[in-house]
C-alpha cells in the first residue's frame, strides 16, 4: 500500500506544495502549530493555509493580532517550551517589526544558553519582486538574515523542493527563515509523491548540467537562469545551474565542484548588489577556487536602490542582463 | 482581604515601620513561611553584595544590583511552582535564586565560568537554566515580554495549570514589546503575569519623563486586563497580589499586569553614575525609611517571631553559605576557547567546522 501511495503523483503549484507540507507535518506531530495574520478563516492572503483551520482548529491555526513583533516573539516562546511553531509573515518586507526578536532572540538563545534551550521555529514568508508590489511587497532581504549566526535560511525554486525543504525546516531544531518566491507561487508546477518527504537543508541541486559556465541562483532566479541557459545554448554555450536551495548553511562542495569544471561563475540574485548574499559566494570563490577561475566572478543582481513600483522591469534581473554577465566572464 | 485593581495608591499589607496595614491573616501564611520569606530577602541581598564586589575587584565586567528590590523579586517568585516558566530582565538574580538557581551558579555567571549553566555566554545580565525553566534574559529591553506570552500560549495549548511570569522595568513599558505582549496575552487569555518592577528610573530617565500615566498598572485597562499597583517594598503585598494573579492564570482566567513600586539602591549598573541624576537624599530616604528587609524584620519582631539573637545567627549562616557558594564558583574553570564555535546550531555546520579548525590552529590545540 505504502509503495502504491508513494508512486501516486500529482501536479502541485508551490502554494499547494507548501500547504501540503503543513498538513502532513501538523497531522504527524501535534507540536506543530501555525500562527500569523489572516491565516485562519481567510486561509492566508496567498491561500497557503486555506482550510487548515477547519482541519486542525484555532488552537493550532492561530490568527494573530496585527503585530509581527508579537508573531515572532510568541513563536519563540512556544518553541522554547517545546512546540514547533510555523509563523507566517504576510510579506517578508513586514518581518522588520519582528526583526529584533528574530535576530536577537531566536538566533541567539541556543548559543546564549550554551545549548540548554533550542528554538525550533520556522518563519515562512513570501519574498521577491515581479508581482507589481512596489517597495514593501517585493524585497529580498536575505542578506540581513544569512549574516546572523544561529538562523538557517532557505529559498526553494520549485514546488517539489518547497515541500521537502519546508518539512526539513519544521523538523530542524534551529530557527529557519523559509523564503517563498511569490513570483513563482503558481507559475511552476511539480509532480509530488503522496505523503511527506524531506529535502535536506544545506544541499544544493544541479538543475542543469553544462561545461562552460556555472550560474548560481536560488528562489525565483532559478527559472530565470534556466531561460538564460536555453538562450545561451543557441550560441553554443553550455550553462550549468546550481540551485542553492539553502543559503545558510550553503553547499560549498557543489559550488567548488561545478566551478572547478567550468572555470566561470555567474552569481544571480534579485536583491541589491552591495553587501548582498552573492558577495559571500564571490568571496568564497576568490578564497577557494582561484586556481580554477578563467574569468572574473560576475554578479547579476537587482540595482542598489529601494524596490521600485512603476520601474520594476528596469530593476529586476532579466535574461539579457544574465546573458551579458555570462558573456562578460566567458569573453574575459 | 479584598485586593482591588487600579488603585491610586500602592496596595500594602505593612506600614513602613512594619506595623500591619491589612488583613495579613487572609494570606494564610504560616509563621514558617514568613521566616522563609525573610531568609530569602537576606540571602539575596548577601549574594548581591558579594557579586557587586567582583566588579570593584576587576574580576567581573558588569553587575546590576538588585538591592532595594528584594521584596518585589522574592515575593513574586515565591508563588511559582517547579513547572512555571520565568523570563526576567537584567536585574533578575533575586527571582532566579528563588526559582532554584544556585548562588554558586550565579557567581560563576558573573565570573564567566563553566559552573554557570549558560557557560558565560552573556555578560552577567542573568543566567538561565532549562531544568528550572529560567530563560536567559536579554539586553534589548522588553524582548522577553512576547516570548513569555508565547510560552504561556503553549502552556495553555498543552492544557497545563502552569504559568509564565515575565519581569521588566518601568522603562520597558515604553517599548512596543510591552503593548504587543499585553495585547496578545489578553486576546488569547494566556496564563501570564506581567511583573513590572517600577524602580522609578530607566537608567537616568524618571518615570514622569517615561510615561504620562499616573501609574503603570492602569495601562492594563487598555488591553482589557486587570492591573495592580502594589508596594514593591512590602513583601506581603507583593506576595498577595502575585498569588492572586497566579491563581487566576492557573484557573484559566488570563493574564495580569502587576506594577511593583520600588527603588534600586545601586546605580543602573556598575557602568553607571547615579549621582548625575538622582536628587540628594532620595536614596538615603528609601534606604533608611522604606527598606524592604528592615520593614519585614520589624513586622516579624512585632509578631515575636524574630529577635536580635536570631538575626545574628541568620547573618552568620548566610555569610557562611555565600562564602561556600562563592568558593565553588571560584574553582570552576573558564570555558575552553574552542567551545566558542559550539551551540550556534544544533550541530556545527561545515562552515563552523572549518572555522573551528582555523581557531584550533591559531591556538595550537586540536
Amino acid at each position: 500500500m505504502a509503495t502504491v501511495q508513494a508512486e501516486k503523483k500529482q501536479a502541485f503549484t508551490m502554494v499547494q506544495a507548501i500547504r501540503s507540507a503543513l498538513i502532513d507535518e501538523m497531522t504527524r506531530d501535534d507540536n506543530v502549530v501555525t500562527l500569523g495574520e489572516d491565516i485562519g478563516i481567510r486561509g492566508g492572503v496567498f491561500l497557503v493555509t486555506e482550510g487548515l483551520i477547519d482541519m486542525f482548529g484555532k488552537e493550532r491555526v492561530i490568527d494573530t493580532p496585527l503585530a509581527e513583533l508579537g508573531i515572532i516573539g510568541a513563536a519563540i516562546g512556544m518553541a522554547l517550551y517545546g512546540l514547533r511553531p510555523v509563523a507566517e509573515i504576510q510579506f517578508i518586507d513586514f518581518l522588520y517589526p519582528g526583526f529584533d526578536m528574530f535576530v536577537s532572540e531566536a538566533a541567539k538563545l541556543r548559543y546564549r544558553s550554551a545549548g540548554q534551550f533550542k528554538v525550533p521555529m520556522v518563519v515562512r514568508s513570501p519574498y521577491g519582486g515581479g508581482v507589481r508590489g512596489g517597495s514593501y511587497h517585493s524585497q529580498s532581504p536575505e542578506a540581513y538574515y544569512v549574516s546572523t549566526p544561529g538562523i538557517k535560511v532557505v529559498a526553494p525554486s520549485n514546488p517539489y523542493d518547497a515541500k521537502g525543504l519546508l518539512i526539513s525546516s519544521i523538523r530542524d531544531d534551529d530557527p529557519v527563515l523559509f523564503m517563498e518566491p511569490k513570483k513563482i507561487y503558481r507559475t511552476v508546477k511539480s509532480e509530488l509523491p503522496e505523503g511527506a518527504y524531506e529535502v535536506p537543508l544545506g544541499k544544493a541541486s544541479i538543475v542543469r548540467e553544462g561545461k562552460h559556465v556555472t550560474v548560481i541562483a536560488y528562489g525565483a532566479m532559478v527559472p530565470l537562469a534556466q531561460e538564460g541557459a536555453v538562450q545561451m545554448e543557441k550560441e553554443g554555450v553550455e550553462v550549468e545551474i546550481i540551485d542553492l536551495r539553502t543559503l545558510q548553511p550553503y553547499d560549498t562542495d557543489a559550488i567548488l565542484t561545478s566551478v572547478a569544471k567550468t572555470g566561470h561563475a555567474v552569481l544571480l540574485q534579485e536583491a541589491p548588489r552591495i553587501g548582498g548574499y552573492m558577495g559571500e559566494i564571490a568571496a568564497f570563490l576568490a578564497e577557494n577556487a582561484i586556481e580554477h577561475l578563467e574569468g572574473p566572478v560576475v554578479r547579476v543582481t537587482g540595482w542598489d536602490t529601494p524596490f521600485p513600483y512603476a520601474l520594476e522591469k528596469a530593476y529586476m534581473p532579466n535574461v539579457e542582463r544574465l546573458m551579458r554577465g555570462i558573456k562578460k566572464t566567458l569573453n574575459f | 482581604m479584598d485586593i482591588k485593581p487600579f488603585t491610586d495608591t500602592p496596595i500594602k499589607f505593612l506600614e513602613y515601620d512594619g506595623k500591619p496595614a491589612g488583613d495579613i491573616g487572609s494570606l494564610g501564611l504560616t509563621n514558617e513561611q514568613l521566616l522563609v520569606m525573610y531568609r530569602w530577602m537576606v540571602f539575596v541581598r548577601a549574594v548581591d553584595d558579594r557579586g557587586y564586589i567582583l566588579v570593584r575587584q576587576g574580576r567581573a565586567g558588569f553587575y546590576a544590583q538588585v538591592a532595594g528590590q528584594e521584596a518585589s523579586q522574592v515575593g513574586s517568585a515565591l508563588v511559582l511552582t517547579k513547572n512555571d516558566w520565568i523570563y526576567g530582565d537584567h536585574r533578575s538574580q533575586g527571582s532566579q535564586l528563588v526559582k532554584g538557581l544556585k548562588a554558586a551558579q550565579w557567581f560563576a555567571h558573573v565570573l564567566g565560568r563553566t559552573l554557570d549553566p549558560t557557560q558565560g555566554r552573556m555578560m552577567p545580565h542573568g543566567s538561565g537554566s532549562a531544568d528550572l525553566h529560567i530563560v536567559p534574559p536579554s539586553s534589548t529591553v522588553g524582548n522577553k515580554i512576547t516570548e513569555a506570552v508565547g510560552t504561556a500560549m503553549a502552556q495553555r495549548y498543552r492544557k497545563t495549570k502552569d504559568l509564565t511570569i515575565t519581569y521588566f522595568g518601568d522603562g520597558a513599558t515604553s517599548e512596543g514589546d510591552f503593548h504587543v505582549g499585553l495585547n496578545f496575552a489578553a486576546v488569547y487569555g494566556s496564563p501570564v503575569i506581567f511583573f513590572c518592577q517600577n524602580n522609578q528610573y530607566a537608567i537616568s530617565v524618571k518615570l514622569e519623563e517615561q510615561t504620562h500615566t499616573k501609574t503603570i498598572a492602569e495601562k492594563a485597562r487598555a488591553y482589557g486586563m486587570d492591573g495592580y499597583f502594589v508596594d514593591g517594598n512590602d513583601i506581603l503585598a507583593v506576595y498577595a497580589v502575585s498569588k492572586l494573579a497566579a491563581d487566576k492564570a492557573r484557573a484559566g482566567n488570563g493574564p495580569t499586569l502587576i506594577e511593583a513600586y520600588t527603588y534600586r539602591y545601586g546605580p543602573h549598573s556598575s557602568a553607571d553614575d547615579d549621582t548625575r541624576y538622582r536628587p540628594k537624599g532620595e536614596l538615603e530616604m528609601w534606604r533608611t525609611q522604606r527598606d524592604p528587609v528592615t520593614r519585614f524584620r520589624a513586622f516579624l519582631v512585632g509578631k515575636k517571631l524574630w529577635d536580635d539573637a536570631k538575626e545574628q545567627k541568620l547573618l552568620e549562616e548566610v555569610k557562611a553559605e555565600v562564602a561556600d557558594e562563592f568558593a565553588k564558583a571560584e574553582v570552576s574553570t573558564p570555558p575552553e576557547p574552542l567551545t566558542v564555535l559550539d551551540h550556534v546550531y544544533a550541530k556545527r555546520t561545515p562552515h563552523l567546522d572549518a572555522e573551528r579548525a582555523e581557531l584550533a590552529a591559531e591556538l595550537g590545540v586540536s
